[in-house]
């Protein structure tokens, strides 16, 4: 008589085998489950900050500049959704597991008896969602503030989908990366600071020198506001099949470091 | 009869030996995070002039010289009410801060030293804003001897309206969330790099009594003709926050527990 291996292992205790797919998609559903309800206190935290943070800058940039012309009305709109998203990834994240390393209980949480696959897919799933409230009120709050017509197509959901894997993907990779959360912690804020007053998100990259607008080309930032924009807008987004590949590639990096950094046993 | 020590606790020399030993503390508590804290705020404050000016494509001359003064005030006024309570909020995380409070110092000397590690920090940054803003827009600039005081006076109202919410708030969490939001609130929705006609008259309205306005003036005022009036009204409101500010530090740490 054949029992199937998942009744019965032969080990005490142990009824399943640890790996297939039921096995994985189990290991995911836990972990969302854990994710949420250890987080249960801060996520409301985080949807609101993400939408004041979204809003807010979506606004900020009005007050510097009472009249602004139309075209870069449609810059802000488009580029504050994008200005709402990166935080999420680089640097709540980033946060979290520099937070996990001061409270000790980040080696605890690779421990656990998932495929660390699945930890990183259900940390991927929860931060995509706290990010997305902010991104529609970000857009909702530009689009009634500088009276723009949007020309939103459904393209604009593999856009922020793969924006938020890419911004996930890189934060993880250095928070994981880098061991020391004060070092981790700096570059967060360089980040912020990068993102917000050197790059192309929510202004032409037209205003860039050509050599800037070239390094732009190859960071993701530029990429994400284009994909985005283009799902947003008529006309004004072009070459987005090189943005596309961009963002492609530097989540694939991202993620390839990340699996590799959680991967190796300690 | 005492052979420990023959000092009296009191006096100018006990007080001034006392700031003194206070400095070098802080200094020496914070030697790894002032060099970092000096390079950040030099960045900041290069890094608005160039950014700002980067992203818009080029400022007119008005939105110009209320960056470039702006940003001299932001950056002295960050590292007090920003960095400063998050130092705080890490002493009470770690547990060091009741420590810190036992010294044998007058507090007062503890508050002026934390004063003069901000003055430390902040200045540098300043001088480099306004060095990267006088060669970027050419500014028609009239350095006139009241920024003196209104340099001392922004640091001074800004640091203490910093340690107030540092002390007078229990939680690390909520002094950390609170900084967080100050320096959105400062950089964003504050009259400081901009002029307070882009506001909406309800927040123009709110910000005749908050500080960060008052500091934009006269800061301002000291470099600049005829761009600023009404100083002696932002010089009361400053000075205003800054006895309340007081005031809720000492009642928090003059008490005794």
């Amino acid at each position: 008589m054949t029992a199937s291996p998942r009744e019965v292992t032969g080990v005490v205790g142990v009824d399943r085998v640890r790996s297939g797919t039921r096995w994985w998609i189990d290991g995911y559903a836990s972990m969302l489950r854990w994710d949420v309800a250890s987080l249960r206190e801060q996520l409301p935290f985080f949807v609101i900050i993400q939408m004041m943070l979204g809003a807010g800058m979506a606004l900020m940039y009005g007050f510097y500049f009472t009249d602004i012309p139309p075209v870069a009305a449609t810059y802000i709109s488009t580029g504050a959704p994008v200005l709402a998203i990166i935080p999420v990834g680089m640097t709540m994240v980033p946060s979290l597991v520099i937070q996990q390393r001061f409270e000790q209980t980040y080696d605890f949480l690779w421990s656990l008896p998932v495929p660390r696959l699945a930890t990183m897919l259900s940390n991927l799933t929860v931060f995509t969602l706290i990010s997305l409230p902010g991104v529609a009120i970000t857009l909702g709050v530009a689009a009634w503030r500088y009276d723009i017509d949007l020309a939103v197509t459904w393209d604009v959901v593999p856009a922020v989908l793969l924006s938020s894997v890419m911004g996930v993907a890189v934060g993880f990779s250095f928070a994981h990366a880098i061991r020391e959360p004060r070092l981790a912690n700096l570059v967060v804020n360089l980040i912020i600071f990068f993102v917000t007053l050197f790059s192309p998100i929510a202004f032409p990259i037209e205003n860039f020198p050509e050599w800037f607008a070239s390094v732009h080309r190859v960071l993701p930032f530029y990429a994400m506001a284009q994909t985005v924009r283009e799902g947003l807008t008529e006309g004004l987004a072009t070459d987005v099949a090189r943005s596309y590949l961009v963002l492609t590639a530097w989540a694939v990096a991202g993620w390839t470091i990340a699996a590799r950094v959680v991967g190796r046993r300690s | 009869m005492t052979t420990a020590s023959w000092d009296l606790r009191g006096g100018i020399g006990y007080w001034w030996h006392s700031y003194r030993q206070m400095v070098r503390w802080e200094l020496v508590g914070l030697r790894l995070v002032v060099p970092i804290s000096v390079a950040v705020q030099i960045l900041t404050g290069a890094g608005f002039i160039f950014g700002i000016d980067l992203l818009f494509g080029g400022l007119d001359p008005r939105a110009a010289l209320f960056l470039s003064t702006g940003v001299i005030v932001v950056t002295l006024i960050t590292v007090g009410l920003v960095m400063g309570p998050q130092f705080v909020a890490q002493q009470k995380t770690e547990q060091t801060y009741d420590f810190l409070w036992s010294l044998p110092v007058p507090r007062t000397t503890a508050a002026l030293a934390w004063l003069t590690i901000n003055g430390i920090i902040a200045v540098p940054g300043m001088l480099v804003a306004l060095a990267a803003a006088a060669w970027r827009f050419d500014l028609p600039l009239v350095i006139s001897p009241s920024i003196a005081p209104a340099i001392l006076v922004t640091l001074f109202s800004g640091t203490m309206v910093g340690y107030a919410i540092a002390h007078v708030v229990p939680s690390p969490v909520a002094i950390g969330l609170i900084s967080q939001v100050m320096i959105f609130f400062i950089l964003g929705f504050s009259p400081i790099n901009y002029p307070i006609d882009n506001l909406p008259g309800w927040l123009a309205g709110l910000h005749e009594w908050l500080p960060f306005h008052h500091m934009a003036q006269v800061v301002r005022g000291g470099l600049t003709e005829g761009v600023v009036s009404g100083m002696a009204r932002s010089y009361a409101v400053l000075t205003g926050w800054s006895v309340v500010a007081i005031a809720a530090t000492a009642a928090v740490l003059g008490r005794r527990r």
